[in-house]
């Protein structure tokens, strides 16, 4: 039991673990076009996966896995509450500019 | 003639206490934001024309609104006395109750007096140099805003005394409510160096997202002191249940302390 | 003081569905939430309005070492969550050099952070040399109060770690909080165009 529990722990840092360094090739990628250019793709993409990372640090180190529905409702709602907050004003902030 | 029940009320000290926490809460926020108009603040990048201008537009509203808080200003006593009332009721130190009423009876002064006074006299003489009305305007705003270190250990230490007192005067939620505004004590700090932007005293972060913190706690704890006076039983021990069932609906019986 | 009440959830083979930690704690995490995501909004608005000096600015920080920075703080993350485990099984002493580790890795965080501080203010850009580094500086240096507080945070866990699981759980989450706003926070100045 402690083992399978250990190994699950293990398995999810690797994975938030990959997708941290998988922002380096996002990173590159934006670069590629000269000295940066600014771009809406590169910006949904680095917040979207950020809230992915932020949804399973939630579920699984956070524990809200084993929780209440309530709670793991909740959390997701926030979740999708900050991607819409900060992808809204992005969106509305470049339409305005 | 039957006796009104309110007079034997051994709880109506603490009822007119809490009545007149509504009230100075009440005057702050019509003083500040409708009758003298200084709250969202005036703009820190103002030349001194503009504040001669700023100070024009708002000159009656000044005098008369600030000469309210004058008068009733020391209302804010009673908030200061019901709190520290609460966390003498707490199972903690006095010492916590004690240091709570020294820094926030002092943090009075910079807190609401400074900018009353520089206000005041900055509309009284409205000939005086545009210079000197400027300084009085900085005065007033930075003072307002920056000196917020008092306010950051007093909500640290009602944080602490909530988190450590066993006898529940406070849901622990409160305590941390207590940290997320002492936090935003830390953010306005950088409003003494930038004159525009976000940091500013008038800016995005600075002021507007504060203000919605500070809001926010005050009305939670004006609703919490009410609740304590309710549960209130002039003991020594633990307080009488908390009312609120809001998160005891998801919390299994066995995780109930 | 307990009332009997219907936990609103079905019970699991495995066990009851519990509220990891005080729920009182989760009150502090979604207000602090708001209050971080309104900060990111100000700071995402006004990249729209200057793009080209927040994209030079930006320019000057070093994506790795962000990457690293993350990593460091998973890595944190992770020791905290097999502290609880080995904590709610009564294994102290893991516990107890998990606790030591999750610390020690924030502490690596914070060295990490302030080479990158010097080494920025050395090529000359500080607090209010910028737009980009006025919200920079501002982000990275709210989140370090933060992670400071939650140095304070593991001892109160450290000390109670044999006392209270529920403790033990709600410093946990404290702690996995500070790491996930800093999620963000990379995304949001390294990474975002």
């Amino acid at each position: 039991m402690e083992s399978r529990v250990n190994m699950r722990l293990f398995v999810v840092w690797l994975i938030l673990v990959g997708i941290t360094v998988a922002y380096l090739a996002i990173d590159r990628a934006a670069n590629d076009h000269g000295l940066a250019t600014a771009s809406t793709a590169v910006t949904v993409a680095a917040i979207c996966l950020a809230l992915v990372k932020v949804r399973i640090i939630m579920r699984e180190f956070m524990e809200v896995r084993g929780a209440p529905q309530a709670l793991c409702r909740l959390t997701d709602f926030w979740v999708v509450l900050m991607g819409v907050a900060m992808l809204g004003v992005y969106l509305a902030g470049r339409a305005i500019a | 003639m039957m006796r009104p029940a309110i007079l034997d009320d051994p709880k109506r000290e603490l009822w007119l206490a809490w009545y007149a926490t509504v009230g100075f809460y009440s005057l702050y926020t019509v003083v500040f934001f409708i009758i003298t108009r200084t709250q969202p603040p005036g703009k820190p990048w103002y030349d001194p024309s503009q504040v001669v201008g700023w100070f024009a537009g708002r000159h009656d509203g000044l005098l008369i609104g600030f000469a309210l808080i004058f008068v009733l200003g020391g209302l804010s006593a009673t908030s200061l006395a019901l709190i520290t009332y609460s966390i003498r009721r707490m199972s903690v130190s006095r010492a916590f109750a004690y240091s709570y009423l020294i820094l926030y009876a002092v943090a009075a002064v910079p807190g609401f007096l400074f900018i009353c006074t520089a206000m005041t006299v900055g509309a009284m003489r409205p000939e005086r140099s545009p210079a000197l009305l400027q300084w009085l305007y900085d005065l007033a705003f930075l003072s307002f805003s920056g000196t917020m270190g008092v306010f950051l250990i007093g909500s640290l230490i009602w944080m602490t005394a909530i988190l450590l007192d066993k006898n529940h005067v406070f849901p622990k939620w409160f305590g941390y409510l207590n940290l997320c505004n002492a936090l935003t004590e830390v953010v306005v700090a950088p409003s003494w160096i930038f004159h525009e932007g976000a940091l500013a005293w008038n800016g995005a972060i600075a002021w507007w997202i504060n203000v919605v913190v500070f809001a926010l706690y005050t009305g939670a704890f004006i609703y919490l002191l009410r609740s304590m006076i309710l549960r209130e039983d002039f003991g020594t021990g633990p307080l009488p249940g908390l009312d609120s069932k809001v998160w005891r609906t998801i919390v299994p019986v066995e995780a109930t302390v | 003081m307990t009332t009997t009440q219907e936990p609103l959830v079905v019970v699991r083979e495995q066990g009851t569905r519990h509220i990891p930690g005080q729920p009182d704690m989760w009150v502090f995490v979604f207000f602090e939430s708001l209050v971080f995501t309104a900060y990111f909004c100000v700071y995402l608005y006004s990249r729209t309005q200057h793009e080209r000096a927040f994209l030079h600015g930006q320019s000057q920080l070093l994506a790795w070492l962000g990457v690293l920075d993350t990593v460091v703080l998973l890595t944190s993350s992770w020791t905290m969550a097999r502290c609880v485990q080995h904590a709610r099984a009564g294994r102290y002493a893991p516990a107890r050099r998990d606790a030591f580790l999750t610390a020690g890795l924030g502490f690596v965080f914070l060295v990490l952070k302030i080479v990158e501080w010097v080494r920025l203010i050395h090529l000359g850009h500080t607090f209010t040399s910028s737009e980009f580094f006025q919200y920079y500086f501002f982000l990275t240096a709210i989140h370090c109060v933060h992670l400071l507080i939650g140095f304070v945070v593991l001892g109160v866990l450290v000390w109670k770690l044999s006392a209270s699981q529920e403790i033990v759980e709600t410093c946990a989450t404290y702690w996995h909080t500070v790491d996930f706003f800093w999620v963000l926070i990379f995304a949001l100045l390294y990474v975002v165009r």
